[in-house]
């Protein structure tokens, strides 16, 4: 008994524990983290290892890049999916919290497409939106509009095209948290609205909607920053083009390093990303005591 | 009030459009499954084939093209990546919420504070540190850096918290040392967690198409989404093939969500909580 207690005092068991975490997230995580954040000040390309530090030029570069703003641009018409597939979750979310029949079965149907994400459904998309032949725009002309989108193949409409493909992808997710929320709602509060008279709309916008403003303000930012971040979508539908029109700043990142192996400016672009990322977090830390009702 | 009103039928329409809903839902895997059975002339021209035509199914697992050597590889990867992540994460997940150490706090916010760094920042010297290594197109690439979860770490420190902390007290009076309780009484009280985890890490390795775009390059290593790309780019035209190889890559993640679907959901609204 002594010794055990003598253990938890001193702790080094703690230490074995993690550490053969802690090894591989230094490893593949911060230890590549720290590089990246030195190669932002390099000139290092991949074909070339004669490097130099150049100091701040790669982000005055940035600063001076027009792909850069047309994919910040781009970018935030990729975010805004994530309002709007939170806003079709919610109304979901309350009608399947009701009385409905296959709760299951159709909880299962709005969730499938976030399960099977990847490069299958990419594929699919791309032929449900075929500019010619495909089926979304043969319905539009069936409704009677003679010359409907050319979808992923138009600069003008790629990025909404993606948005739609993003809303569907991630409504089943934002579904499943609202439910959640949903179901913590005591009962008590709404039978009293009820008794004071307040009808149904009323409950849910005076009552329900700020209750579970926390899980949309937690909503909003993880899905802003797991948007900010994805890359697979896009990749496989457009690889960024028609004309650049689908790059957006983590397919900028990429293409920079891979297509045309200039690491150093690689990095610079995607610390610029977690720039962004940590704008959202700060938000999410302010924001939390100013915005949100408990 | 709102008993009376909240009729049967009521009930029931409102069933039926939530079906119809769920059916936008679905009808991309519908379309993709009618095409993959449709022949060439038929794509786009209706909806549902005349009959099954099973040819472009068999492309797929025939031919020149065949899959077979791709789902042998995501297996692997998935298989051996989530292994080597449910057991790294538990062990470090008991660490953090059983055992005391100087520095435990600060490390935490460590490991927090990682998960806001985007992957986009590693990739260029993850590429750099796995060609000095010599694993660059190799399956290690991928397996080694997926054993290694932020995210499992946190879930299943969330769950080993949930513990009541008198069941390992106890067990360190009778003169157990924290290995046997980690491995005799943790581990077996957190089997749900762990098939919860371990699921959810299995469809994002299994799905997972940015590290093996960057870090795989002969086509014999290629894993399913891969392949799949590949595919599509030596095909473009091959519609019916396209939709057959989509279903060949969707099926086996359909049937692990049927399966597993409440633990999927359940890892999914505790990823959220922690976000």
């Amino acid at each position: 008994m002594k010794r055990n207690s003598w253990i938890r005092k001193q702790g080094w068991v703690g230490y074995i524990f993690i550490l053969p975490n802690m090894l591989g997230i230094l490893a593949f995580f911060i230890l590549p983290a720290l590089y990246s954040f030195f190669m932002m000040f390099t000139d290092y390309q991949f074909a070339n290892p004669n490097w130099t530090f150049t100091g701040l030029d790669n982000i005055q570069r940035l600063f001076g890049d027009d792909q850069f703003y047309a994919s910040i641009k781009y970018t935030i018409i990729f975010l805004m999916s994530v309002p709007v597939s939170l806003a079709i979750a919610f109304l979901v979310a309350l009608v399947l919290n009701r009385s409905v029949y296959l709760k299951g079965l159709l909880r299962g149907m709005f969730f499938l497409p976030y399960i099977s994400s990847g490069v299958a459904v990419a594929f699919v998309w791309m032929l449900l939106f075929q500019p010619s032949q495909g089926p979304i725009n043969e319905v539009l002309r069936f409704i009677g509009i003679v010359s409907p989108p050319g979808w992923f193949a138009d600069s003008s409409s790629a990025m909404y095209a993606i948005d739609v493909v993003q809303i569907w992808f991630m409504l089943g997710y934002n579904m499943i948290i609202y439910l959640a929320a949903l179901q913590e709602i005591s009962t008590e509060q709404l039978e009293a609205a009820r008794i004071d008279g307040a009808g149904k709309a009323t409950i849910t916008w005076r009552i329900v909607w700020p209750l579970v403003s926390p899980t949309t303000f937690m909503l909003l930012i993880t899905g802003l920053i797991m948007t900010v971040k994805s890359f697979s979508l896009i990749q496989a539908i457009t690889g960024g083009g028609p004309s650049g029109s689908t790059t957006i700043l983590s397919l900028f990142v990429y293409k920079t390093a891979f297509s045309y192996y200039e690491m150093g400016y690689a990095s610079t672009i995607s610390w610029f990303l977690f720039a962004v990322i940590l704008v959202i977090t700060i938000i999410q830390w302010v924001g939390q005591k100013r915005w949100v009702h408990y | 009030m709102f008993r009376i009103t909240k009729t049967r039928s009521v009930k029931l329409s409102v069933t039926i459009l939530m079906l119809i809903a769920g059916l936008f839902m679905i009808v991309p895997f519908l379309w993709m499954l009618s095409t993959s059975f449709q022949t060439p002339s038929e794509v786009f021209r209706q909806w549902l084939p005349s009959k099954l035509d099973w040819t472009s199914h068999k492309r797929i697992w025939t031919g020149n093209y065949n899959f077979l050597p791709y789902y042998l590889n995501s297996i692997k990867i998935a298989v051996i990546g989530t292994a080597g992540a449910v057991f790294l994460s538990a062990f470090a997940a008991y660490g953090f919420a059983r055992t005391e150490f100087k520095g435990r706090n600060t490390l935490f916010i460590v490991y927090l504070s990682m998960m806001m760094i985007p992957p986009q920042v590693v990739f260029v010297p993850k590429f750099i540190l796995f060609n000095w290594l010599h694993i660059y197109n190799t399956h290690w690439a991928l397996i080694l850096p997926a054993m290694f979860s932020i995210f499992g770490v946190f879930m299943l420190r969330q769950f080993f918290l949930s513990i009541p902390n008198e069941i390992t007290e106890s067990a360190l009076l009778d003169g157990a040392g924290h290995f046997r309780i980690f491995f005799k009484l943790v581990l077996p009280l957190a089997k749900p967690a762990l098939a919860t985890f371990a699921i959810i890490d299995f469809s994002w390795q299994w799905n997972d198409y940015e590290n093996a775009l960057v870090f795989l390059q002969s086509p014999k290593l290629y894993t399913i989404p891969l392949g799949l790309q590949n595919f599509v780019l030596e095909n473009n035209v091959d519609y019916n093939g396209m939709m057959a190889a989509s279903s060949a890559a969707i099926i086996p993640m359909i049937l692990i969500f049927l399966l597993g679907q409440k633990y999927i959901i359940q890892g999914v609204s505790s990823s959220a909580v922690k976000g």
